[in-house]
C-alpha cells in the first residue's frame, strides 16, 4: 500500500515538474516573440512575465471551484496546456503580419497558459492532500515547481531555441506535456473515471502537435508569405541573395534578401527618373554602363535611344541575371532587355571590374544597392568614385540611385558631397515611387560644361518623365541636411548616417 | 551595426530568417564537423633551425672571397632602409646579407588562395607630422598622393585601414573600439578618462630643449631626464602608483604593452608603457589615429624597399663571424644553399641584425647582449568557410577578445574591394607575456602543432563558439625572438647604449633592439642614421 502512494505521488509530482517546465518555456517562447516582433524586450518580457504570474494567481483563485473529478481534470488541464501552449508560437507565426490582433492573441494565450498551470497546482495539492502529510506535500510540491522553473529557464536560450527554433520548441514541450498526460492515463486507469475517453482525447492532442511539428517548415514558409502581404509566386536563392516575387491583384512584386527591389505598378517612375536624365543630356551616348541593376529593367529604358550602340551591364550575381533573361514573367518586365545583342551582361564585382576596366563609358548608370552595411558602403565611397572616373569619357555623365532624401538626408547628400570631391558638375534630382517613397538620384558630370536641364535627344512615350529636369530639381527643406562629411574607405560614415537615419524608422 | 534593439518591419524578417536558418543549420553543422576532419594544419616560422648553428659554428673551411666596399648584415626594415639610403647617396656598390630565404625581417608574409597575409608587423600608424624622412619614404611609394593646403599630407584611401577597424569582445559581446566600454561602471569609466588625460599630458608636453619626451623615433626625443625614473619602474607598478586599480584599465594597458612590446605591464618598463600612449602625435592632418596597412602587412613596406636591393642581396646567407683589421673587415658567412662558406671583404658594414644574433659574431658581445630580452610569438593563420559571431558588431579590421589568451586577431582581407569573400583570412597573433622568455621559447618550438592548433581555437572559440567547425586551414608561425621588450632599466641603460657604438669607424649598428622599441619607423630611423653615421666618418676620414 505504502509503494503504491509513494508511486502515485512520484507520478504526480512528476507531472508538476513538466507543468512547471513547460508553462515557464511557453512563457519564454512568448516572451521572445513579442520582444521580435514588437520590440523593447524588457518591456515585453515584463509584461509577458507579469501577465504569466497574475492569470496563475486566477487560476488558483478558479481551483476551489473544482471539487469532482479532480484527477480526471487535472489531466485533461495537462493535455489542454499541451495543446494550447504548444501551438501558440504557431499560431503567433501565423498571425505575424496582423500585428493588432497579434499582441490581443499573445496575452491571451498566456493569460489562458498561465490560469490552466494556475490551476493544476492547487488540484494537485487537493488530490494528494488526504494521501500525504501536508508538510510534505506543499514543501514537494514547491520544490519540484521551481526546480523544473529553473531547468526551463537555463534549457531555452542555451538548448533549445539554437537546435529546434523558437516553433519547435514549444511544439515540442506541448508534445512532453500530452505524454505526461498519456501516461496518467494508463498508469492511473483504475483511479480515473472514462479512462478511454481521457486517453482518446490525450493521444488525438499529441497526434495533432506531431502533425504541426512536422510541418512546422511549411508554416513558417506561409508566415512568411503572410509577412509580404501578398502571394509568393517564386522563390530562388543565388549564392548571393534570395530573391522572391510575389503577386497580388495586378502588381508583381520583387523582393532581394526581403527588401522590395520593386513593384511592377510604379517602377517606370524609379527606372525613367534614373535613366532620362543623364541619357538626354550626355553629349554622346555610344557606351553605355550600368552597374547594379541585374533585373535588366534600366536597360529597357537605355534600349528606347536608337542611338545607343553598346551597353555593359555589371551585376555580382549571376542567378539574378540569368533568371531576368529566361524566365518568363521576369524578362517580360525588362522587354527582353538582357537578351538584345547590344547588351553585354559581366557577373562581376563591379568594384573590382571598375579598377581593372580599359574601357571608358558615356554614361554610368550606378544602381545598386542601398549602404545599409560595410561592404555595400565601399561602393558609394570617395575611392570608388575615383575608380568611376577612370572610365568615363571627357564629357561623361553619372547617375546613382542614393536612397531617399526625405527617410535619410544625411545619406542622400552624402553620397552627393562624395562624388562632388571627384566630378566637376553635380546636382540631385527626386521622384515620388509609391511603393518606396520619396526617393532620390544624385547626377554627375565629368565636364564642367555639362547643363542637366539641357535636352539633346528625347524618346516619346514616357509615363513619368517629360524631360523637364528643374521639376525634380527642387527639394524642400526636409529634405536637406547640414555639416555632411565625405564617404571615405577609412571612415565609411555613410553606412553609419544610413543606419542612423533608416535605423529610427 | 544593427545592435538588436530596431525592431522594425525588417528585422522581424531577419528574425524569420534566423528562425529559418537555425532550423536549417543542424544538418549543415554534421556535414561541417565531418568536413573539419580533413583541416590542414602547417608549423612554419623562422629559420631557427640554420640560426642555431652560429652556437656551435660548424661550418666548412671558405671556399670563395667576395670584395665589396659597403655590406649590410640582416635584410629586415633597418637593413632595406640603409640600403635605400645608399641608393639615394648615389652609392651602389654594397650587397645586403639574409639568413632566411626572403629578405623583410618582421615585415614579411605569406599567402595561401584566398589571400596574403602577414607573419610579423602588419601595421605602420599615420606617422608623426615631423618625422619627415619617413613622409619622404611615404610620398615615394605614393601611400602619400599629395598635401592638403595646410600641408598636411592626404594618404591613399585604399591603403589607410577601411572602417570600421577595430572592434572588442567584451562581456560577451562585440563593441566598437578596443577600449572596454560597454556597461562599465561609472569609476571605472572615471578611471579610463583620468588616464587618458595623463597620456595626453605626457603626448603633449615637451623638454627645454623644445622636444617631446615621448617621440618617435626614440633618439629625437628630449635629452632632458625629467621621465626618465619611469624606466626603472615597471608599467604595474606605475599603475598601482596612480592609483589606477580597476581590473578593466589593467586588462587593457596590459593588452596594449603585449601588443607592442611582447610582455605585458608585470614585465615593462613605465616609460616604454608610456610610449606606446604619448609618442604618437596624430598631429597629421584629419586622419587622426588611423593606420596604414596591407593584406600582407608591412611586407609591402619592406616590398617597396626591396627595390633598392635588386641584384644586391644574397639570400640563405648566415654571417657568423666578422674580423676587423686596420685596413678593412671581413666577414665570414655560410651559404645554405650551397653549404659553402665565403669570405667578404668590406670596407663598412651596417650590421642589422639584433644583439642576440651580434653576441655570436663579434668577440665580447655576450655581457650586453644579456641586458636584451626579445619576447616570443605565435602567429596563426586561419582559412574560414565562415566566422559565427552574435554580429552585435560587424568583422573589423582588428578584433580582440578582451582578456583573451592572445591578442585578437586581423582580418587580413579587410582591405579587399570586393563585395563578398568565400573564405576568410584571418591571423591571430599571440605573444608569451612571461618572467623567463627562455622557457617560453622552448614552449614554442616543443609542443605539437595539433598543441598550438586547440590553444587557437580554444581562445577564438569564446568569441566565435563552433569556429572549429568552419577552419578549412591553420598556419601557423613560430617567431622565437618576436622583438625586443623594454624591461624597466633597459631604454636608458648601459648595454643599450654600448651595443649602438661603431667600431673602429667600420662597423655600424641598426636595428630596432637598439632603440628598444620595436615598430617600423624605429627601424626605418636605424637604417638612417647608420647610413649617415658612416658617411659622416668617411667624409672626416678623407
Amino acid at each position: 500500500m505504502v509503494k503504491k502512494f509513494l508511486r502515485f505521488e512520484v507520478l504526480l509530482l512528476l507531472a508538476v515538474f513538466t507543468i512547471a517546465t513547460c508553462g515557464l518555456v511557453y512563457e519564454l517562447v512568448a516572451g521572445t516573440l513579442a520582444s521580435y516582433l514588437l520590440g523593447d524586450s524588457v518591456k515585453q518580457f515584463s509584461f509577458i512575465i507579469g501577465v504569466y504570474l497574475f492569470s496563475m494567481g486566477v487560476g488558483s483563485y478558479f481551483s476551489k471551484f473544482i471539487t469532482r473529478n479532480l484527477l480526471n481534470t487535472f489531466i485533461e488541464i495537462e493535455i489542454l496546456v499541451g495543446v494550447i501552449g504548444g501551438l501558440s508560437s504557431a499560431v503567433l507565426f501565423v498571425l505575424f503580419e496582423s500585428v493588432y490582433y497579434f499582441q490581443f492573441i499573445l496575452y491571451l494565450l498566456v493569460f489562458i497558459t498561465g490560469c490552466l498551470v494556475g490551476l493544476e497546482i492547487p488540484l494537485l495539492m487537493n488530490i494528494l492532500k488526504d494521501r500525504v502529510k501536508f508538510r510534505d506535500l506543499v514543501s514537494n510540491v514547491f520544490t519540484f515547481d521551481y526546480i523544473g522553473a529553473l531547468l526551463a529557464s537555463i534549457l531555452f536560450p542555451l538548448v533549445l531555441v539554437p537546435q529546434l527554433g523558437i516553433m519547435r520548441t514549444s511544439l515540442f514541450f506541448g508534445m512532453i506535456n500530452i505524454s505526461i498526460a498519456i501516461m496518467l492515463c494508463f498508469i492511473l486507469k483504475n483511479e480515473l473515471k472514462k479512462p478511454k475517453l481521457l486517453r482518446a482525447k490525450a493521444i488525438f492532442s499529441f497526434l495533432l502537435l506531431v502533425v504541426v511539428f512536422i510541418f512546422s517548415d511549411s508554416i513558417l514558409s506561409f508566415s512568411e508569405g503572410k509577412l509580404y502581404g501578398e502571394n509568393i509566386i517564386y522563390t530562388h536563392a543565388t549564392p548571393y541573395q534570395r530573391i522572391v516575387l510575389t503577386h497580388n491583384k495586378s502588381d508583381y512584386r520583387l523582393y532581394l534578401n526581403n527588401n522590395l527591389q520593386f513593384s511592377s505598378q510604379d517602377e517606370y517612375r524609379y527606372h525613367e527618373a534614373l535613366v532620362h536624365p543623364v541619357m538626354a543630356s550626355a553629349k554622346k551616348i555610344d557606351n553605355i554602363l550600368v552597374l547594379g541593376g541585374g533585373d535588366g529593367l534600366a536597360v529597357r529604358e537605355i534600349l528606347k535611344y536608337n542611338d545607343v550602340k553598346h551597353i555593359t551591364l555589371v551585376d555580382l550575381d549571376e542567378g539574378m541575371t540569368n533568371l531576368f533573361k529566361t524566365n518568363t514573367v521576369l524578362s517580360g518586365f525588362n522587354k527582353g532587355a538582357l537578351n538584345n545583342p547590344k547588351v553585354t551582361v559581366i557577373n562581376s564585382d563591379a568594384y573590382i571590374w571598375a579598377k581593372d576596366c580599359k574601357q571608358q563609358f558615356d554614361v554610368a548608370i550606378i544602381d545598386f544597392p542601398d549602404p545599409s552595411n560595410y561592404s555595400l558602403g565601399k561602393l558609394y565611397s570617395l575611392n570608388f568614385y575615383r575608380t568611376l572616373q577612370n572610365i568615363l569619357t571627357p564629357e561623361a555623365v553619372v547617375v546613382i540611385q542614393t536612397t531617399s532624401p526625405y527617410f535619410a538626408p544625411k545619406s542622400f547628400w552624402c553620397i552627393n558631397k562624395t562624388i562632388q570631391q571627384v566630378l566637376p558638375v553635380t546636382d540631385a534630382y527626386h521622384a515620388y515611387v509609391p511603393s518606396f517613397g520619396e526617393w532620390g538620384f544624385t547626377i554627375a558630370a565629368n565636364s564642367p560644361t555639362t547643363k542637366f536641364s539641357k535636352v539633346r535627344r528625347k524618346v516619346s512615350g514616357l509615363r513619368f518623365y517629360d524631360y523637364d529636369f528643374e521639376r525634380l530639381n527642387d527639394f524642400a527643406k526636409d529634405m536637406k541636411a547640414n555639416d555632411i562629411e565625405i564617404n571615405r574607405l577609412d571612415n565609411q560614415v555613410l553606412v553609419r548616417y544610413f543606419d542612423e537615419e533608416w535605423g529610427k524608422l | 551595426m544593427k545592435n538588436g534593439e530596431n525592431y522594425n518591419g525588417t528585422s522581424r524578417r531577419t528574425f524569420l530568417k534566423g528562425i529559418a536558418a537555425s532550423l536549417l543549420l543542424a544538418p549543415f553543422l554534421k556535414a561541417c564537423q565531418q568536413k573539419a576532419a580533413a583541416l590542414i594544419v602547417k608549423l612554419t616560422g623562422t629559420n631557427h633551425v640554420l640560426g642555431h648553428r652560429l652556437w656551435a659554428k660548424n661550418f666548412p673551411k671558405p671556399s670563395q672571397n667576395i670584395q665589396i666596399p659597403y655590406l649590410i648584415i640582416g635584410g629586415g626594415v633597418s637593413g632595406l632602409s640603409a640600403a635605400r639610403l645608399f641608393n639615394k647617396k648615389g652609392i651602389d656598390d654594397f650587397l645586403i646579407l639574409e639568413m632566411e630565404s626572403h629578405i623583410g625581417g618582421n615585415s614579411s608574409n605569406g599567402e595561401n588562395k584566398h589571400s596574403k597575409f602577414p607573419l610579423g608587423a602588419h601595421y605602420l600608424p599615420v606617422p608623426n607630422f615631423h618625422d619627415k624622412e619617413l613622409l619622404q619614404f611615404l610620398e615615394e611609394e605614393k601611400i602619400i598622393t599629395g598635401y592638403t593646403a595646410n600641408g598636411f599630407p592626404v594618404f591613399d584611401e585604399q591603403q589607410l585601414s577601411f572602417s570600421p577597424q577595430e572592434r572588442l569582445f567584451y562581456k560577451n559581446t562585440w563593441q566598437e573600439g578596443l577600449v572596454p566600454k560597454f556597461g562599465n561602471p561609472q569609476a571605472v569609466n572615471d578611471e579610463f578618462d583620468r588616464f587618458f588625460a595623463l597620456m595626453e599630458a605626457f603626448r603633449t608636453e615637451k623638454g627645454p630643449d623644445n622636444r617631446y619626451y615621448f617621440d618617435i623615433p626614440l633618439s629625437v626625443g628630449s635629452t632632458d631626464a625629467r621621465h626618465r625614473h619611469l624606466d626603472t619602474i615597471s608599467m604595474q607598478q606605475w599603475l598601482d602608483e596612480n592609483d589606477f586599480t580597476s581590473p578593466e584599465i589593467g586588462t587593457y594597458v596590459n593588452y596594449c604593452c603585449r601588443d607592442d612590446f611582447g610582455l605585458g605591464i608585470a614585465y615593462i618598463s613605465a616609460w616604454a608603457g608610456i610610449h606606446y600612449f604619448a609618442a604618437r602625435k596624430h598631429n597629421a592632418g584629419d586622419t587622426k589615429d588611423n593606420v596604414l596597412t596591407w593584406p600582407e602587412g608591412n611586407a609591402r613596406l619592406a616590398h617597396h624597399l626591396k627595390k633598392y636591393t635588386q641584384g644586391k642581396t644574397l639570400l640563405n646567407y648566415l654571417a657568423f663571424d666578422i674580423d676587423v683589421s686596420d685596413d678593412n673587415v671581413i666577414v665570414t658567412a655560410f651559404d645554405s644553399d650551397k653549404q659553402e662558406t665565403v669570405t667578404i671583404t668590406a670596407q663598412k658594414v651596417i650590421i642589422a641584425t639584433p644583439q642576440f644574433v651580434n653576441q655570436y659574431l663579434l668577440p665580447n658581445r655576450k655581457p650586453i647582449a644579456k641586458d636584451f630580452n626579445y619576447a616570443p610569438w605565435l602567429l596563426a593563420t586561419l582559412t574560414v568557410s565562415h566566422l559565427p559571431d552574435d554580429e552585435s558588431y560587424p568583422l573589423c579590421w582588428d578584433n580582440v577578445i578582451f582578456n583573451g589568451k592572445g591578442l585578437g586577431y586581423i582580418y587580413d582581407q579587410h582591405q579587399n574591394l570586393k563585395q563578398i569573400q568565400d573564405k576568410k583570412v584571418i591571423t591571430w597573433y599571440h605573444s608569451f607575456s612571461t618572467a623567463n622568455n627562455k622557457k617560453a621559447r622552448k614552449e614554442l618550438y616543443s609542443k605539437s602543432k595539433e598543441y598550438w592548433e586547440a590553444f587557437v581555437l580554444s581562445d577564438l572559440k569564446a568569441a566565435h563558439p563552433g569556429i572549429e567547425n568552419f577552419v578549412e586551414e591553420i598556419t601557423i608561425h613560430r617567431l622565437g625572438h618576436g622583438m625586443i621588450s623594454p624591461v624597466p632599466g633597459f631604454l636608458f641603460g648601459a648595454s643599450k647604449h654600448e651595443a649602438a657604438k661603431s667600431i673602429a669607424n667600420k662597423l655600424y649598428f641598426a636595428h630596432t633592439d637598439l632603440s628598444g622599441i620595436s615598430i617600423f619607423e624605429e627601424a626605418f630611423h636605424q637604417g638612417i642614421n647608420a647610413v649617415n653615421n658612416l658617411l659622416h666618418d668617411t667624409a672626416v676620414d678623407t
